[in-house]
Parts: C-alpha cells; structure tokens; sequence
C-alpha cells in the first residue's frame, strides 16, 4: 500500500523530533524497540495536538506517568498537577512544531491545532489504525513516555525521498532572528 | 528604579514561567496574558510596556491576530513584538514581519539568546 512507507517514514521523522526535543530538556532518552507493556497504575498525562493539510491529517499523543512529566518540567520544585497537564501540551506543542518544520523542507506544509491535555488514573490508549500500530516509544529514568501518532492520508500524497529544491528551510529551534 | 515592563503572550503557563523567570532575573517586570485577546487588553489598558513576546499558536486569539489588531489599533501605544514560537516556517515570518513584527524566536528558547534580544529590543532594566 503507499500509504505504508509514507507513514512509517513520516512516523521515523517525527521519533527523531521527539528524541532532539528530549534530548534538549537533558535527559538521554533510549528508544524502544517494541511495543512497550502497559504503563504502571497510577496517575498519567496524555496530551495531543491535531494537525492537517489537503492531503494529510492526524494527530500526535504523549502518553506518560505523571513522574516522567514532572521529570522533564523545566521548573520542577514548583510543579502542581495543572502544571503538568500545561507542560505535556507544551511538549506535544514543541515536538509536533519540529515535525513540521521538518518537513517544510519536503515541501509539505501543516497546519497545528491547539494542544490539548487530560490527567487521568490509569490511562492507555489503543491505535484506531488497521492494522493496528505501536507508539513510538522512550524509555527515561525507567518510565516510558509513548508518542502516539495517527494519520489518514490521501492516495495522492508522496513524501519525497529527501528535502526537495521547492521545500522551505525553517528557521532552527533555539534560533533568534531580529529585524 | 523605573524597571522595563515586559509583556507575556502565550497560552503555556510554564512557558510564561520560562520567559518570566529569565527575564526578572535580569532585572525585568513581566505582565503576563493567556491569548492574544488578552494582550490586547493589557495593552489598552497599561501603559509603559517596553516590549512583547508573543506566541503564535494559542486559542481565542493567534499571535499573528495579534500583532495586525495592535498595529492597527490607535488605542495601543507603538510597542515592539517579538514572536516566540515553535513556528520556524519562512513564509510565516515574513507575514510577521510585514505586520510589524521586530523578532522571530523559535521554541524551545536559549535563555541567553533570549535576554540578549530582549536588552537589544527593550533596552536595559533601569
């Protein structure tokens, strides 16, 4: 099916977003190789931002122990839950805005939702994809974070092999650019 | 000591806690506002903002919306904005920039380079 390789690729891209985004918050996070098991009981955090073209719509989830959150929380001696739910926004914001930066540069151009965020007990998420697909997966000071993502995309749609001479090159996180 | 005033748009609590702990470190006052829409009222109603950092993607009101109701409202004293965003797409900014934007940041931000934009925009503390 086409479909197939343009999703796994376009799922690869946005695992190597996650992984620099993590990295930058300073944690050294170990991809996983395969489907993790279910996270632990207790309190969890699922965040999740939309997004879309003509050809291209999905959504990417963070699913994580409220632990991991409050882990990465740049402020962390202040964190409250509604802080963690503010922040896994943030990083679903952070990690699906890399994404399309990334792939201006193959001239595919998105549009994002608004981050939105829930805290729950117990939380697992299952993909609505057929056939199924397993979340991207890190492993971070023995929690795991899962980065769920979900696409539908139109026949007509072909991620190019490389950056295309038509793409866009977005300007790089942490980048300041004064007129 | 008459401090720089520095408001805030942006509808991620931490990262307004980010932005406002670097930049009152350095000797900055922050005012703080949740959306675009917000920020418009601040900035009719107070005056002496030095500068903005606003975000782009945010509800009720995006950064973008922002700036051109700001630069075309003659209620809201002339103040520099500078986008904070994780938005790095050319045409985006060059649609900021002709609004009257003075500064494109890409998130996550360097804290360094932040401050260093800010005394560039703002001026000094005081």
């Amino acid at each position: 099916m086409p479909g197939d390789s343009n999703e796994a690729r376009l799922a690869e891209l946005l695992c190597q977003c996650m992984a620099e985004l993590l990295a930058e918050l300073g944690v050294q996070p170990e991809p996983l190789t395969r489907a993790p098991s279910p996270p632990d009981a207790g309190e969890t955090v699922a965040a999740f931002s939309g997004f879309g073209n003509d050809e291209l719509r999905g959504s990417f989830t963070f699913l994580g122990p409220s632990k991991l959150f409050s882990r990465l929380h740049p402020l962390p001696s202040t964190v409250t839950p509604r802080d963690l739910t503010d922040w896994a926004c943030e990083l679903v914001n952070q990690s699906v805005g890399r994404f399309r930066n990334r792939l201006l540069a193959y001239g595919v151009k998105l549009s994002l939702s608004v981050p939105q965020s829930a805290l729950a007990d117990n939380l697992r998420l299952a993909s609505s994809l057929q056939p199924a697909r397993s979340p991207i997966a890190f492993a971070i000071d023995g929690m795991v974070l899962e980065g769920w993502l979900e696409l539908e995309i139109e026949p007509s749609f072909r991620l190019a092999q490389s950056p295309v001479a038509e793409g866009a090159e977005a300007l790089l996180e942490g980048s300041v650019v004064l007129f | 000591m008459n401090n720089k005033t520095v408001l805030i748009v942006d509808d991620s609590l931490t990262v307004r806690q980010q932005v406002s702990l670097t930049l009152t470190s350095a000797g900055y006052q922050i005012v703080e506002a949740r959306d675009g829409r917000e920020g418009v009222d601040v900035l009719r109603a107070r005056a002496g903002i030095a500068m903005v950092l606003c975000d782009v993607n945010m509800p009720c009101m995006s950064g973008l919306e922002f700036l051109e109701t700001v630069k075309g409202d003659a209620a809201v004293p002339p103040v520099p904005v500078v986008m904070l965003t994780t938005d790095g797409s050319p045409d985006l900014i060059a649609r900021a920039k002709r609004a009257g934007a003075k500064g494109w940041i890409v998130k996550p931000f360097r804290t360094d380079l932040l401050l260093a934009a800010v005394r560039r925009i703002a001026g000094e503390p005081g």
